[in-house]
């Protein structure tokens, strides 16, 4: 090395021989491990910062505490009364649920469990990447606060990688709230448990023992702060790789200590893991066509044992600016208006309820904003734009452009600065094989994907749609960067009068935010200044043009504009053709259309749009997303052209024709609809008749 | 001061003291100038500044200050802790608050008439009281004194300042009829009277309203010192407001009695002080807070004289008029004479400790003395913190037996009872009653405390404890010479909160002192000093060291108004007995609510129309529609930009 240095100070002036173990904020964990004994590194000596007003205590002393507190204890004695069973039967009934939900984390588990993990991660990953400072910060307010450590939620693999990047860096282990799917598997849902896995009910309204239970096992440990809890706000892994909306029970059950001053302060840390390629990305896209996620199970996971000889790229993971809860709720909560009441009775006021929920909005829209976009992101979004395929080159020339605007955005791209455009075009091409290739004649083109084994798909309209919505997944990956200047550029580009007055736009931003509130997180009422925000992205950087508060049609409509709005189009189309399918539900004798439940009107559309695609109506294959679908049925609930009804606990949804005909129609003002033709449907023997007069 | 002698009077003395206070009463009764038939002079005189400090707390003659050895060392011959060092000390201030002995914020030597605002002359009301024969002067120095509290604005002003705004006369009635006189031609010629009883107000209650353009009065209580009358049969005593608390148990010792409210201003703070802002004393188990003391008050107000016909235990008569007179802070009228319950002298008194591993263990144990209503006439835990301060104010022993006990003491908890020292926490403790109460009280509390792991400290780390909330208002004194700003706040919580509100508190101003940029770790610390059957009394102690800090005094008030925010959303009160004040009027409304607020607001409108008693406490002074907007509180200090 040292003869090629002009400088001896200087030790390496190839960029080429300068690793990619550290790049900007970010350092490889992985490295280091390759060349050292995995043995040695599970049984290192850890010395772990512990939170000051910690009391150490066993897994067993934690459920003991929540057995003797006067929360569950009060909802013990409210069960007893209500359904009139003697005390020891709901007592027992307390300790099954406490046994079924509490971890066991220890030391031991936690060791096994690293030396498997690290096996695992040097197959899978080339390079994890962790922002070092983000650790710093944690390690510094470990000490100080409880901590609650929000990741994003895109594979199962993220509760592993936090488990692991805490383990890496001496913190104490994370305690993390599961779902019960991993709990059936034998020795995996053991192991899960032993290293901090909790596993909660998906849904259990109604339940009070199990809510009192659940709050009081999830608040003792953050007052004490035995470990920072990790749990997604998400609700669930995202199959779509776009962040879903944020809900709200653990991050309220969470909080409440500091509402009811039990503690100082919590410290919120969002975290977000960015994936080069996603590793349940098929089983993802037909699970979003409706083929049902085979159950988690042991034997599965040791099925899965052969995408340990794929690769799947780098693995980012950006660990957020800690929120202190105290300051970001100062002025809005007073927190004294709980002093009238015992604290072990649950209750949120309203401000705390609407602080919450800004709050999850808030993480989640960090937790994008930290994202890390990939080339193949870019690439994807070209593709999507280009199904017949598309030269290398000109791929090289859009990604560039696409690149460009989502820095201008604010995006964070992963793009070594080394080397060539062209080869990271292949070696990312490479990565993704297995959904597209180059052809001879460097043309890019999709791949035809096989189907999981569950699938049974064989029909080829899935088959196709398989391979496009998992390119889509890429696509997704970067859509919230655009999705607010693409509101405007919609409106913009499907203006038929040569000017636009600002509150014009506004008013269609609205409707188009309203819309999309599902697919796309947006903090509530927020619209104007996201609005404003936007508007100015677009005038500063993508030629739309204003005079006298009016936005100038013709000198607007642009690349820009014209790319942004095919970013969406397909969601709106996919909405429309929702609505199209709603309003083909004729009203019954009782004067309203008879009601159905979510997923069978879910389904129906799905059909519909399947139909449409075959008939060569419209070519967007990824609408027929039953996630997309549904999200669409949500709005237009939301929006009042769906009304829902409960019977015996099941909620029917069914459309409000007038209100859903004016939201059809001003709909198809934002996108090109296609003419549909005036025919009926055959679907599970059903008659479905569409007209196109509608 | 530990164990009292069972009181030794014998009749005879009895019957002396029976006759001398007739012919007091005698004296009152015919409206003569009593000093003359008073055998002993006022504790107070009238020029307090002659025996008091003009800048700082209590006597001139004690203080303490670094000797030339460069330890700390008390003056005087008052106190127990007179004329001793300290060794400890020094080391302590240089360790936990970061004080270098090299740097040092000298107090101006005094505040020149010239610096001292002219008084504002109501020429009708200054002639009419020359006619009568009541005391009153003019002098600066005396406005000056009756001018402030105790609050660390206030003396901050005092060492460092000036004041805008001070009495304009200063009047000394001796009977409840000359302060009848005073209120009459004060709402004749509308001029301002602001009561002054021992000016240990920790609240802002005696500053004067700097917008009031009317000649403000203050009224001095202190030559209305005597005790009126003696009524063994019921057990009651009545006296005018002046009198102080360390005078009134003592003239009461001598016949045998007590009141026994002892609170730690005792030394200075005034009956009437007492009433006027619902006073609690230390000893409150067993003789009660003030208003359980209170048997019967006489308020002078614009109106006349308020009081009941009737000196009963407890009367249902609507609502209770002495409770609008406790805590009315000045601002209806003046306290002129007051019947307190008395109680015989304890036969036995004891002092005790227990030692706990960490202060929750200490709470817990607190709460089931209270549980069992078993409390001894005062039991307060004290933190870690206050534990370790205590430590440091031992005073020199030159005694090897007394050394060596406190060795093996420290090693028997340390190493056999595996306490960690900087964790431990003391409840110091006071037995009164007779000698087999006490005992059978002690086995009861001590047999708690083992419960809650906590073990026999000795009478000796009681005794200090004690001695230490004395002291500490002296301590303050000479912080300040080394530019430590400190204070103290109280509250009162609910049981179930009393833990978290002690470490959410503490936290709150760690935080704010990192925040504000402050160099040097505070001191925060707290005592749980009161208990009651649903909840606790908390009393914390801030102090921090203010080198390369501009704006020492409101940086302070600002954190301590986050540290009352931070009480409050943890179920805590805006004051257990220090009041409301001015210092603490922003938080009133919300205490005691819209409706609340203006029922205590038209209460002062009909009794005091014309703002006489305008001090301006409380809410009082406002009229009901500008409150309608929420007390601001002064946002975050912005701090200077560094460019």
């Amino acid at each position: 090395m040292a003869e090629q240095s002009r400088n001896s100070w200087i030790s390496k002036d190839d960029p080429k021989l300068v690793s990619a173990r550290q790049k900007d904020m970010f350092e490889d964990i992985l490295e280091d491990r390759r060349h050292s004994s995995d043995l040695r590194y599970s049984l290192k000596t850890r010395d772990v910062t512990m939170f000051k007003l910690n009391k150490p205590r066993a897994p067993m002393q934690i459920k003991e505490h929540v057995m003797k507190s006067d929360r569950v204890n009060f909802a013990i004695d409210q069960t007893c009364m209500d359904t009139k069973l003697p005390r020891e039967e709901v007592v027992a009934e307390a300790l099954s649920i406490l046994d079924e939900m509490a971890h066991n984390l220890r030391t031991g588990a936690v060791r096994g469990f690293a030396f498997f993990l690290i096996k695992v991660m040097k197959s899978l990953y080339r390079r994890i990447y962790v922002n070092v400072d983000g650790i710093q910060k944690i390690r510094g307010l470990i000490k100080e606060y409880p901590i609650l450590l929000m990741p994003s939620h895109r594979s199962y693999m993220d509760f592993l990688l936090m488990s692991y990047v805490f383990y890496n860096y001496d913190l104490p282990l994370p305690v993390i709230a599961a779902a019960m799917d991993f709990m059936g598997m034998k020795f995996f849902g053991w192991l899960l448990r032993n290293s901090g896995a909790f596993y909660i009910r998906r849904s259990f309204g109604d339940d009070h023992l199990y809510w009192a239970i659940f709050t009081e096992y999830v608040q003792c440990q953050i007052c004490n702060g035995d470990n920072p809890i990790e749990f997604y706000v998400e609700g669930t892994r995202s199959r779509t790789a776009k962040s879903y909306t944020p809900k709200f029970g653990m991050l309220s059950a969470a909080l409440e200590p500091y509402f009811k001053s039990h503690i100082p302060d919590i410290m919120v840390v969002p975290v977000s893991i960015s994936y080069d390629r996603i590793l349940e990305e098929s089983l993802y896209a037909y699970e979003l066509l409706g083929v049902p996620k085979p159950k988690e199970s042991t034997s599965g996971l040791l099925k899965a044992r052969k995408i340990l000889e794929e690769d799947f790229g780098n693995i980012h993971i950006f660990f957020g600016q800690p929120i202190s809860i105290r300051k970001y709720s100062e002025g809005f909560v007073d927190r004294s208006l709980h002093n009238l009441a015992p604290r072990y009775i649950a209750s949120l006021t309203n401000q705390e309820q609407d602080l919450i929920k800004k709050l999850g909005h808030h993480m989640v829209l960090t937790q994008q904003k930290h994202m890390v976009v990939s080339p193949w992101s870019l690439m994807a979004s070209v593709l999507m734009q280009s199904q017949g395929g598309v030269s290398l080159r000109q791929l090289a020339k859009e990604v560039e452009w696409v690149k460009r605007q989502a820095s201008n955005l604010g995006a964070y791209c992963d793009w070594p600065a080394s080397e060539s455009a062209e080869s990271v075009l292949r070696a990312n091409l490479k990565l993704h094989q297995n959904i597209v290739r180059v052809s001879q004649e460097d043309v890019v083109e999709l791949v035809r994907v096989a189907p999981p084994v569950h699938a049974k798909a064989t029909d080829a309209l899935m088959i196709t749609a398989g391979q496009h919505l998992m390119l889509s997944l890429y696509r997704n990956h970067i859509l919230h960067v655009f999705v607010r200047p693409a509101m405007i550029a919609i409106s913009v580009n499907t203006c038929n009068e040569e000017r636009l007055s600002i509150d014009d736009l506004f008013t269609k931003y609205t409707f188009l935010e309203k819309l999309l509130c599902k697919d796309f997180v947006f903090i509530p009422e927020n619209t104007k200044a996201d609005f404003d925000l936007a508007l100015l992205t677009l005038t500063h950087t993508c030629g739309v043009v204003m005079e006298d508060n009016q936005v100038i049609i013709a000198k607007s409509t642009n690349k820009h504009t014209t790319f942004y709005s095919h970013l969406f189009e397909p969601f709106l189309l996919g909405y429309w053709i929702l609505c199209q399918y709603l309003l083909s539900n004729h009203p019954n004798v009782a004067g309203k259309p008879l009601a159905k439940t979510q997923k069978n009107l879910v389904k129906e559309a799905q059909m519909l749009t399947a139909r449409l695609l075959q008939e060569g109506v419209v070519k967007h294959y990824e609408m027929l997303s039953l996630d997309m679908m549904s999200n669409g049925l949500h709005a237009l609930f939301a929006m009042g052209g769906v009304s829902k009804e409960r019977r015996d606990g099941v909620v029917y949804m069914y459309p409000n024709t007038r209100q859903l005909s004016t939201i059809t129609d001003q709909l198809a003002k934002f996108v090109d609809v296609p003419p549909l033709p005036s025919v009926s449907i055959n679907l599970h023997s059903k008659m479905i008749t569409v007209n196109a007069k509608l | 001061m530990a164990t009292n002698k069972p009181s030794r009077q014998n009749s005879d003395i009895v019957n002396k003291m029976d006759q001398q206070l007739e012919t007091k009463n005698c004296a009152a009764a015919s409206k003569n100038n009593s000093g003359a038939l008073d055998p002993e002079p006022p504790t107070i005189p009238k020029r307090r500044q002659e025996l008091l400090k003009w800048n700082g707390w209590g006597y001139k003659d004690s203080k303490f200050f670094v000797n030339k050895d460069g330890h700390v060392e008390f003056t005087g011959e008052r106190y127990r802790i007179s004329g001793s060092t300290m060794p400890a000390m020094r080391e302590w201030m240089i360790k936990t608050i970061g004080v270098s002995l090299d740097h040092k914020a000298p107090a101006q030597p005094d505040i020149c008439a010239a610096n001292i605002p002219l008084p504002i002359k109501n020429d009708g009301f200054l002639s009419e009281l020359r006619k009568t024969s009541i005391s009153h002067s003019d002098d600066c120095q005396d406005r000056l004194f009756r001018a402030h509290g105790h609050t660390l604005h206030e003396i901050f002003l005092l060492r460092e300042g000036k004041f805008e705004r001070i009495p304009d006369i200063v009047v000394w009635p001796v009977c409840h009829d000359e302060v009848v006189k005073i209120v009459q031609l004060a709402c004749k010629h509308n001029v301002v009277i602001i009561p002054f009883g021992g000016g240990t107000s920790v609240s802002n209650a005696l500053e004067c309203p700097m917008e009031e353009k009317r000649m403000i009065v203050s009224l001095d209580t202190s030559q209305m010192n005597r005790i009126l009358w003696v009524d063994e049969k019921n057990m009651t005593m009545r006296a005018e407001c002046g009198i102080i608390g360390q005078d009134l148990e003592r003239k009461l010792a001598e016949r045998g009695l007590c009141t026994g409210h002892e609170p730690d201003s005792m030394e200075f703070s005034s009956l009437g002080g007492w009433v006027a802002t619902r006073a609690s004393g230390m000893k409150k188990n067993i003789y009660g807070n003030i208003e359980d003391l209170l048997v019967h008050v006489k308020m002078v107000t614009p109106r006349g004289v308020m009081e009941k016909n009737c000196q009963v235990p407890r009367m249902s008569s609507g609502l209770d008029i002495h409770h609008f007179i406790l805590g009315s802070e000045g601002t209806l009228g003046v306290v002129s004479e007051v019947t307190l319950k008395v109680r015989p002298l304890p036969q036995c008194k004891k002092y005790g400790s227990i030692v706990f591993p960490d202060f929750e263990c200490g709470v817990n144990c607190m709460r089931e003395v209270a549980k069992q209503r078993c409390a001894p006439a005062s039991i307060r835990l004290m933190d870690n913190e206050q534990f370790q301060f205590g430590h440091a104010l031992k005073v020199e022993s030159n005694s090897i037996l007394a050394n060596f006990m406190d060795g093996l003491k420290k090693l028997y908890i340390t190493k056999l009872k595996g306490f960690d020292p900087m964790k431990m926490a003391v409840a110091t403790l006071l037995f009164e009653g007779t000698k087999e109460e006490v005992a059978a009280l002690e086995k009861r509390v001590y047999e708690i405390a083992a419960k809650f792991r906590g073990i026999p400290g000795g009478a000796d780390n009681g005794e200090r404890g004690y001695m230490l909330t004395f002291v500490i208002a002296y301590i303050r004194d000479i912080g300040f010479d080394y530019y430590v700003v400190a204070e103290s706040f109280e509250t009162s919580v609910p049981w179930d909160r009393c833990l978290d509100l002690c470490q959410n508190v503490k936290e709150r101003l760690h935080r704010e002192c990192k925040d504000n940029n402050i160099q040097f770790p505070p001191y925060v610390t707290c005592r749980v000093t009161q208990t009651y059957d649903a909840g606790a009394c908390i009393y914390f102690y801030f102090a921090f060291n203010y080198r390369g800090i501009s704006n020492p005094v409101s940086l302070y008030e600002h954190i301590e108004s986050c540290a009352r925010e931070e009480i409050l959303a943890n179920g805590g009160s805006i004051s257990h007995h220090h009041g409301v004040g001015k210092i603490r009027k922003r938080w009133l409304r919300k205490t005691v609510g819209d409706i609340g607020l203006g029922a205590m607001q038209s209460v002062k409108q009909y009794i005091d129309p014309n703002n006489i008693f305008g001090n301006n406490n409380l809410m009082m002074g406002h009229n009901l529609s500008d409150g309608a907007t929420p007390a601001q509180e002064p946002s975050n200090v912005m701090l200077p930009s560094k460019l």
